[in-house]
């Protein structure tokens, strides 16, 4: 009787987890997201908006669905409904930075529980989607003409970028502590089978580190510049021009700080162009046998993830064209692509350490079972199925966001001006002393943004005189007139200006 | 009689506030405290409260001392920017703003508008005069600004080294006031941080 209670004891909690985790354990993220992408990549935003709430219908959303639902909002420029999806997200993120602090170098806590697969962990984000949700909700409060909320966010950057800095040394010296006193001197090279080249090419491996982007400090630079504070402008245009040296127009971004303002007339917009293309790439789990020093245990098959480059297959435009006459090169400076493999790869080293330590963990539970013998050596055979059907990594990954994002940036006369990429044309607004015009290519559509009005650089000359009107009969001014009576004007306030400088 | 009806209706005042002046209860989840804003912080090897305030404190001290500010009676000042040739974002602003403040404190010398500023002055001046909305008596003139005797620049550097487990950083922060007149330099000083960290604080 005794034996016939204690395999099933033994089984029970295993059992309860398949069921209370069941979604998560066997959810493929890949396939769910796919079919929205393929929706919005050809247009039908409205039925990937419904297909991605249809994919979470929990109630209780994680951070993933609001990163992907901030992203298909944004596409169709609801941008203050996007900022909304984003700044939940931005609540869990920062719900993870204070419990990181404190368990900062806890990164294999619960790694030796009988724990189904990675999936199972709550989603807390790559490092790299945490850094590029502050950058994209800036941009979200860009286009919606507040440019003090998106230095807020980009203040905010900088911030997560130093907290992920902390935590990631901790981890890492956790981790090392952790695999010398285990033995475990497994890294992904030793993987047999493991595509070792998507992690190890000369653009991954040159990258600083998987989180930070020349885009998110080219940005931070061009927004302090257009809030007149070049003394944090610098910083931004110098570490984007750190973290992918030789770009021309990074370079130009710094070099020319301290001109710009004294070039740029007051009738002029410093306008950058933004084109993000195609979307990240997509994780899939391969299974490979690990040798299992710790407890001896021989060979055992253990999941890793593998990355898939954008499937979307968008093309990566080259240049852009303003009115059918300047052609500007486009500068490739942030490729997603790029930085989510070496985030892989950085993350590498705690992904092998913790499957090991699982695959012993559910081992030793699966021997004990079978040494019992009897019933429990059933239980045993059914835990080691059950074992070999959950197993699988973790596929879950900011899919929404794009694969590369390049940039161009031109002073233009302020107003209406009609700009191309590839096949696409649209005429755009452009208002204010500076300017962002965001555009997305996804599968066969390009997405357009039309920005609300930039902020208004001091000139140091009094604003046209406003006066008070005597006349509202004759309000009819031609052209010409009105040219004339704004030079006067300017003439008038002209004088005192100039004296109050100094 | 009217005299003694102020001093009656000043001293029920003063006695009023007084009265009122209880300890005010304090609403607390007991996670959270105010600290001391001078305290020493060193959290991270990052540009911190304590560098800014060091910097404003030993730059202040000093240029008080600069005999460029006596030989005229208050003269005027503007902060012309504090060049960030760092790769941390650094609000050079703020630290002037703090130098300014205990500048302003001594009494020795008027700030004039700076670049930032520059804007709102021209705009308050040209909304008093050019609107038709205030009277021509009450409005403050257009013409009347003074120029700045002297101004006040600088630049902040920084050098970082890694090395195993140890990163270095350090800090020049160096101010120069110039007669915008003869264009000479009146004043500099320079102030030197060095910060070192081990690996888990990088």
């Amino acid at each position: 009787m005794s034996l016939f209670i204690r395999p099933s004891s033994l089984a029970l909690p295993f059992v309860l987890t398949i069921t209370l985790s069941g979604c998560s354990v066997m959810r493929s993220y890949d396939d769910e997201l796919k079919q929205t992408i393929d929706l919005a990549g050809q247009g039908q935003l409205d039925q990937a908006i419904t297909q991605h709430e249809s994919n979470n219908t929990g109630g209780d959303y994680d951070l993933l669905y609001y990163l992907e639902k901030g992203e298909l909002l944004r596409l169709k420029s609801q941008y203050k409904d996007s900022a909304g999806a984003w700044l939940l997200a931005d609540q869990k993120v920062n719900e993870w930075e204070n419990e990181a602090k404190i368990r900062a170098g806890a990164i294999l806590e619960n790694a030796g529980a009988v724990v189904l697969n990675d999936k199972t962990r709550r989603y807390d984000g790559h490092d790299y989607e945490k850094v590029m949700l502050s950058t994209r909700l800036a941009l979200d409060h860009l286009l919606s003409g507040d440019w003090n909320a998106a230095r807020t966010e980009i203040k905010k950057t900088h911030e997560r970028e130093a907290i992920i800095a902390e935590i990631n040394a901790k981890d890492t010296e956790a981790l090392e502590q952790e695999s010398k006193e285990k033995g475990i001197t497994t890294t992904f090279k030793d993987l047999n089978g493991y595509p070792v080249e998507t992690l190890n090419s000369a653009e991954v491996t040159t990258l600083k580190n998987g989180y930070q982007s020349a885009f998110s400090h080219y940005l931070a630079g061009f927004v302090y510049e257009a809030l007149n504070e070049q003394g944090l402008a610098s910083p931004g245009y110098r570490q984007a021009i750190e973290l992918q040296p030789n770009i021309k127009i990074l370079e130009d971004g710094l070099a020319a700080l301290e001109a710009r303002p004294n070039l740029r007339k007051p009738s002029e917009t410093d306008v950058l162009f933004v084109v993000e293309s195609g979307v990240a790439p997509a994780l899939s789990s391969v299974t490979i046998p690990v040798p299992v020093i710790v407890s001896n245990l021989g060979v055992i098959p253990i999941s890793f993830p593998v990355l898939h480059s954008d499937p979307s297959r968008t093309l990566q435009p080259s240049t852009i064209s303003i009115d059918g006459k300047d052609t500007l090169p486009l500068a490739g400076i942030t490729s997603l692509d790029t930085m989510s493999k070496r985030a892989l790869k950085d993350d590498m080293p705690g992904i092998i350490v913790r499957g090991i330590l699982r695959a012993a963990a559910k081992t030793m539970s699966q021997k004990a079972l079978m040494d019992q013998g009897g019933g429990a050596a059933i239980a045993g055979i059914a835990l080691n199925v059950a074992n070999v059907v959950t197993e699988s990594a973790d596929e879950r990954t900011w899919r929404t966001l794009p694969a590369t994002i390049s940039i161009a940036r031109m002073t233009l006369p302020s107003g209406k001006h009609d700009i191309a990429i590839g096949g696409s044309k649209q005429p755009i607004d452009i208002q204010g002393s500076h300017a962002i015009v965001l555009t997305r290519l996804l599968g066969n559509q390009v997405y357009w943004s039309q920005p609300a009005y930039g902020p208004q650089m001091p000139v140091y000359a009094a604003p046209a005189v406003i006066e008070p009107s005597h006349n509202t009969e004759n309000t009819a001014i031609t052209e010409p007139e009105k040219k004339a009576s704004a030079k006067s004007k300017k003439k008038k306030a002209k004088k005192p200006i100039q004296q109050a400088k100094g | 009689m009217y005299k003694s009806n102020n001093a009656l209706k000043a001293a029920t005042v003063a006695l009023l506030l007084s009265g009122c002046a209880t300890q005010s209860p304090t609403l607390s989840s007991g996670n959270v405290e105010y600290g001391d804003s001078k305290a020493v912080e060193t959290l991270t090897n990052e540009f911190g409260s304590t560098d800014l305030q060091t910097i404003a404190e030993s730059m202040a001290n000093s240029l008080l001392q600069s005999p460029a500010l006596f030989a005229k009676s208050r003269p005027l000042v503007t902060v012309a920017e504090v060049k960030n040739r760092t790769s941390e974002y650094i609000d050079t602003k703020s630290i002037t703003d703090s130098i300014r403040s205990k500048i302003v404190k001594s009494g020795m010398v008027r700030f004039a508008v700076d670049t930032s500023a520059m804007q709102t002055q021209v705009d308050e001046l040209t909304r008093q005069n050019q609107t038709g909305l205030y009277k021509k008596s009450k409005s403050k003139k257009m013409g009347n600004m003074e120029g700045a005797d002297f101004r006040i620049e600088g630049t902040i550097t920084s050098i970082v080294k890694r090395a195993d487990d140890v990163k270095d950083v350090y800090y020049k922060f160096s101010l120069q006031l110039v007669d915008i007149e003869s264009g000479t330099m009146e004043w500099a000083d320079e102030k030197e941080i060095r910060k070192t960290s081990n690996r888990s604080m990088f």
